[in-house]
């Protein structure tokens, strides 16, 4: 059984409550003085196991003189230690003094169980006009004068009066000592509870820890495997596409014009299909993180530029005006001369892809700022002044007059294989790689990319790609 | 149970189970307004601001008993919410006896299962088996519209080993004979493990009488032992005493 529940069990059973747990022990201190107060009657309470917790008021001067004086020290002393052992039952019991003076005993009762007593007194139920007896046999030398006069300090208090008082005060300790152990019971109970539901939270953890390990060794088994099958199926692919290369330039004697338009077919296919192949290694690559990039200096103009020479034949072929934008004075870039163009290279594809007969096709270039940390959520500027400064950035704009994406797509298009009409793709083309490759590559260069609406029609990416190389990488 | 030998005190805890609303506190409210102000203490409810059970409700009773020994019992309500299911299982930790308190209306079956099945998964983690927990089950709210029939629960309680009570806790009725079934039961279960009634030189018709007295109840243990469907416990109290 843990401490926790252990220590619960005593608190609801109420098999061992201690009369500090259940009050403290400053507001017993102004319990008594504010009794002493009422009441001009020196009090104390003890625990159950007879520790003194709390007392008020100060010893009366008659038992200060007395304590200075041998015979009536020794007599108070068997006194209190007489008091201090009384037992009160479940009630009071008064103890006469030497000096006429009484002591009341009373138990401090909780469910039945006494947690403590308090000890009323010394106090005089009245003066007397004589040296009380007991008192100058205890101390023949008492000077009889002094002690009458002191007598008459005494606090004074009739027994009803103190019966009244104790029944008073065990009646309110009573209710204090009620709400103390609710109190004390429930932020045990509380504790406990939370730290049951903390074990059940933590042992569903674990298992959704173990879930999610289990599917990570598989998403890693399964990159692995489209790395090795896509390597495997290159090597026989690039003889296909050689052999059929030579076939198609009559290495191996002249082909008629059928043959020839067939061999023909079976190398552009087989070109489409090493392609492919080469995007799915791509992709493993990117995902598996073995992907290195050769970073250097490079132009963003003369980037697009290629681009957009590259396409010219194809946006012309199906009437569709493509046309590169670059401020002037944009700084140089640092990335992947190679891996960026293949991002915008297939940005435009998609977008020429996309775009009807008579669109357009626009790459624009212009400066901008990128959030340091790379925070997609522009709201969140809170405490701006903890991080560092926007880095200046490259913006790039992809905009076509295309079909453009549903605002719900948008997020998923970056997927891998991921179409967001399954329908299209027949009529469009393409494996759904296309996109994934792009994200990982712009992520690689620390970049973000994002999809806006080009109203009234199309669909814009927008690439941010920071300037300078971000720490060391 | 503690027994403690010095003091010759014997704590006992009771804990009443259920159902959401299924009047858990207004039995252990009833009983304490039945009881003699002497044997019983304050009922300690913890209770959110729309008056459902935060975390429990205890009232405890004290009773004398004979040879000296005194009883204490610990009567314990567990919240009825689903949300707080780590603390009905904290509480019934160390459970007696267990009064599951049923809702008798129709609506309510489902849930009333629902909680049972709670109740023994509880059990069972505490590492008991419900089995070997005495219980007893009350259908409360006899005075709603649209409640299970009583011979439909008279029919259904003989082929389980719970005696079943019918109440309405909000008048207190059932309540008492609901509690007095519970508190036989478990006597009886605590004797045959401890032999109670030996070691003390125990008279335990003098408790139960006692404990009935003190809860305001004026008929007799046989009469109240047989208040539950089909009377099994009344039988069952009767070859107990002709067996000694």
């Amino acid at each position: 059984m843990s401490d926790v529940t252990q220590r619960l069990e005593e608190l609801t059973l109420g098999t061992r409550l201690r009369l500090e747990e259940l009050i403290p022990r400053e507001s017993l201190v102004d319990l008594t003085a504010s009794y002493h107060e009422l009441f001009g009657v020196p009090l104390k309470v003890f625990d159950g196991s007879g520790k003194l917790l709390a007392e008020a008021g100060p010893a009366p001067s008659l038992y200060v003189w007395l304590a200075s004086l041998r015979g009536a020290r020794a007599a108070l002393e068997y006194v209190v230690d007489h008091v201090k052992q009384l037992d009160p039952g479940a009630g009071d019991v008064s103890y006469p003094c030497v000096t006429g003076a009484s002591y009341r005993v009373s138990a401090i009762q909780y469910e039945g169980r006494r947690l403590g007593r308090v000890i009323f007194g010394p106090y005089l139920g009245a003066v007397p006009a004589e040296v009380p007896p007991e008192l100058l046999l205890a101390e023949p030398d008492l000077d009889p004068a002094r002690a009458l006069a002191l007598l008459a300090e005494m606090p004074r208090a009739r027994e009803e009066t103190i019966t009244q008082v104790v029944a008073h005060l065990r009646r309110g300790l009573e209710i204090i000592l009620f709400s103390g152990h609710k109190a004390l019971l429930t932020s045990n109970m509380h504790l406990a509870s939370v730290k049951e539901s903390f074990k059940e939270l933590q042992a569903k953890n674990q298992s959704l820890q173990e879930a999610f390990d289990r599917l990570k060794e598989l998403d890693r088994l399964k990159s692995n495997f489209l790395a090795t099958v896509s390597h495997e199926l290159r090597t026989p692919l690039t003889s296909i596409i050689g052999y059929s290369e030579m076939l198609h330039e009559g290495l191996a004697g002249e082909l008629t014009g059928e043959q020839r338009d067939f061999v023909g077919t079976i190398k552009e296919k087989g070109e489409q299909l090493l392609e492919l192949i080469k995007g799915l290694l791509d992709l493993s690559k990117l995902e598996s993180g073995t992907m290195s990039l050769r970073k250097s200096e490079l132009s963003i103009a003369e980037t697009l530029n290629e681009v957009g020479s590259t396409l010219a034949p194809a946006a012309r072929k199906k009437n569709v005006a493509l046309s590169v934008q670059v401020s002037a004075g944009l700084p140089r870039l640092w990335g992947d001369a190679e891996r960026l163009r293949q991002v915008f290279l297939n940005l435009t594809e998609n977008a020429l892809k996309f775009t009807p007969v008579g669109g357009s096709v626009t790459l624009s270039a212009t400066a901008t700022e990128l959030a340091a940390t790379a925070t997609e959520d522009e709201e969140d500027d809170d405490g701006a002044v903890f991080f560092a400064a926007k880095r200046p950035a490259l913006q790039v704009r992809v905009t076509d007059t295309g079909i453009g994406i549903p605002e719900a797509e948008r997020s998923k298009v970056f997927d891998a294989f991921y179409q967001v009409d399954g329908s299209s793709t027949r009529e469009a083309g393409g494996t759904g790689l296309g996109l994934s490759i792009v994200k990982r590559l712009v992520d690689g260069h620390d970049g973000t990319i994002s999809i806006e609406s080009n109203e009234p029609q199309g669909t814009v990416f927008v690439i941010t790609l920071p300037l300078q190389r971000a720490g060391q990488r | 149970m503690q027994l403690d030998f010095v003091a010759r005190e014997l704590t006992i805890k009771l804990v009443y189970y259920g159902p959401a609303l299924s009047g858990k506190t207004t039995n252990l409210q009833a009983l304490h307004k039945a009881a003699d102000p002497e044997s019983s203490g304050r009922l300690m409810t913890l209770e959110t601001r729309d008056d459902r059970t935060l975390f429990f409700d205890l009232l405890p009773l004290t009773f004398k008993g004979t040879g000296g020994l005194s009883v204490r019992l610990k009567v314990f309500t567990v919240p009825g919410q689903v949300i707080h299911a780590s603390t009905r299982k904290l509480v019934v930790q160390g459970a007696d006896g267990v009064a599951f308190i049923a809702d008798s209306r129709t609506s309510e079956t489902t849930n009333n299962a629902t909680a049972f099945l709670d109740l023994k998964q509880n059990v069972k983690e505490s590492g008991l088996k419900l089995k070997q927990l005495p219980l007893v089950i009350q259908f409360n709210k006899r005075d709603m519209p649209d409640i299970r029939s009583e011979e439909e629960l008279a029919e259904l309680a003989a082929q389980g080993r719970e005696p079943v009570y019918l109440a309405v806790a909000t008048r207190g009725e059932g309540v008492v004979e609901t509690f007095m079934g519970l508190l036989y039961l478990t006597w009886t279960a605590l004797d045959a493990a401890n032999d109670l009634n030996k070691k003390f030189d125990f008279d335990e018709a003098a408790l139960l009488r006692e404990v009935a007295g003190k809860l305001g109840y004026q008929g007799s243990l046989e009469q109240l032992l047989g208040s539950s469907v089909g009377g099994v416990l009344g039988q069952r109290w009767l070859a107990r005493k002709a067996g000694g």
